[in-house]
C-alpha cells in the first residue's frame, strides 16, 4: 500500500487564520523546495511546485504591502474556494458572502502565516472552519440547504452561462432548462447537502475537488486510516441516498 | 493534531481502491477478494456509477464582482476599526464634536425658554403688576414678603 505519512514540515499556523502561528520569523516564507529542479519530476508534480512557488511570492508582496498581490492571490483561488463553500452551504449568497469571509480572515491572517507548508491546504483549512462554523450558525437559526432555491444547475455555471444571474428568473426555471442532466446534477448537489458535514467535507474535498489524500490530512487533520475509511463510509452514505439516481 | 478514530481495514482497500491508491500487489490482492464476494463486487460498482455521477457535477465560478466586495469588506473594517490615515479620519472626529455642541446648545435654549424660574429671572417684577384678583386671593393668607 503506498504510505501516505504526514509531512513533518506542514505544521502551519492556525486552521481558521484567527490566532498567531507557533513562532518564526513571520517576515521570512520557508521554501522547503527551493532546491527541486521542476525538470526532475512529473508534469503534476512540476505544476504543483510551480504553484507554491508562485503562491510564495504571492504572500511575500502581501506581507510588504502590495495590494495588487493580494487580489492575483483571489483571482487564483476563488473558484475553488467559491466551489468548495457552495457544495458545503448549498446555497450560493450564503456561499458568496462566507468565500469572502474567507479571503477576509486569509488578508487579516497572512502577516502570521509562516508560509512552512504549502500554502492552498492552509487556505483549505481556514475556508473548511469557515464553512463547519457557518453550518452550526445556519442550523441553530433553522436554515434548510435543501431548500435552497437557487441550487440548480443554471446558478452553477459560469457567470457567461447565468452564474452570477440570480435573479428571480433564475430561480424559475423553464421547462427547456429542467432538462435531465440539470435535474440529476440539483439532485445530487442536494443529497451532498443532506450529508452529515464531516462527510461532505470528505467527498468535496476528494471527489469533486480531487485532492489527494495527502492534502486532505493536512487541510481536516485526520490521520491516514480515518480520512481512508471516513471517506469510504460518506461515499456510502450518498450512494445510498443517490440509489433511486444510479439506475 | 490528527484525529484518531478506529478505521476498519475494508473501508480503508475500498476507498483506497476506488482511488487508485493501491499499489500492485494491495491492488490484485483487493481484486480476487471482490471474485470472492459478490456483495463487495455489486457494492464497488455502485460506489463507480456514484462516484462517476459526482464526478460530472460542473466547475463552480465565483462571481465576477467577487473581488471588489472582499475590497469593499476590507475598506468598511479598517473604518470601523479606525485603521485610517489621519487626513481621512480627523475631518469626521472635527464633524462629530461640532454636531455635539450643536446639539448640547439647542438643548440649552429650548431648556431656557421652557423653564418658568428662568423668566423669573428676567423680569424680577413681573409678580408686583399681576392683577388685582390674583393679589386678593393670596392676600387673604397675608402680605407676600417683597421680592428682594
Amino acid at each position: 500500500m503506498v504510505s501516505d505519512a504526514a509531512d513533518p514540515e506542514e505544521r502551519e499556523g492556525p486552521a481558521d487564520g484567527a490566532g498567531p502561528p507557533p513562532g518564526g520569523e513571520p517576515g521570512e516564507l520557508a521554501d522547503p523546495e527551493a532546491n527541486v529542479d521542476p525538470s526532475t519530476l512529473d508534469p503534476e508534480s512540476a505544476r504543483r511546485l510551480e504553484q507554491d512557488r508562485r503562491d510564495r511570492r504571492l504572500i511575500r508582496r502581501i506581507k510588504a504591502g502590495d495590494e495588487r498581490a493580494f487580489q492575483e492571490l483571489v483571482a487564483t483561488y476563488q473558484n475553488r474556494i467559491f466551489g468548495l463553500v457552495y457544495r458545503m452551504i448549498n446555497n450560493r449568497q450564503e456561499a458568496e458572502d462566507l468565500a469572502q469571509d474567507v479571503f477576509l480572515t486569509v488578508y487579516r491572517a497572512i502577516g502570521t502565516y509562516r508560509g512552512e507548508g504549502r500554502f492552498y491546504t492552509w487556505l483549505y483549512r481556514v475556508a473548511s472552519n469557515h464553512c463547519k462554523n457557518r453550518i452550526k450558525y445556519l442550523k441553530g437559526r433553522h436554515f434548510n440547504t435543501r431548500l435552497d432555491v437557487d441550487d440548480h444547475a443554471e446558478a452553477q455555471m459560469p457567470s457567461g452561462q447565468g452564474g452570477a444571474l440570480h435573479s428571480l428568473q433564475s430561480q424559475v426555471p423553464g421547462p427547456e432548462q429542467m432538462t435531465e442532466g440539470n435535474r440529476l446534477q440539483r439532485a445530487i448537489q442536494r443529497e451532498i447537502a443532506a450529508l452529515d458535514e464531516e462527510h461532505r467535507l470528505l467527498i468535496v474535498l476528494r471527489d469533486i475537488e480531487g485532492m489527494t489524500y495527502q492534502d486532505i490530512m493536512r487541510i481536516t487533520g485526520l490521520a491516514e486510516g480515518t480520512v481512508k475509511s471516513r471517506l469510504h463510509r460518506a461515499r456510502v452514505a450518498l450512494k445510498e441516498r443517490m440509489r433511486p439516481h444510479l439506475k | 493534531m490528527a484525529e484518531q478514530e478506529t478505521p476498519r481495514a475494508d473501508d480503508e482497500l475500498m476507498s483506497a481502491y476506488l482511488d487508485h491508491e493501491l499499489d500492485s500487489a494491495s491492488s490484485e490482492a483487493f481484486e480476487k477478494m471482490l471474485e470472492d464476494s459478490p456483495e463487495a463486487k455489486e457494492e464497488l460498482a455502485e460506489l463507480q456509477a456514484m462516484l462517476k455521477l459526482v464526478g460530472s457535477l460542473p466547475e463552480v465560478e465565483a462571481p465576477p464582482d467577487f473581488y471588489d466586495k472582499i475590497a469593499r469588506k476590507i475598506r468598511r473594517r479598517k473604518f470601523l476599526e479606525g485603521d485610517l490615515p489621519v487626513f481621512l479620519t480627523l475631518p469626521f472626529q472635527v464633524l462629530s464634536v461640532l454636531v455635539v455642541l450643536t446639539i448640547a446648545v439647542v438643548y440649552t435654549m429650548i431648556h431656557l425658554d421652557h423653564d418658568p424660574a428662568a423668566k423669573l429671572e428676567k423680569d424680577p417684577n413681573a409678580e408686583k403688576v399681576a392683577p388685582e384678583g390674583e393679589a386678593g386671593v393670596e392676600g387673604e393668607a397675608g402680605p407676600r414678603a417683597p421680592i428682594p
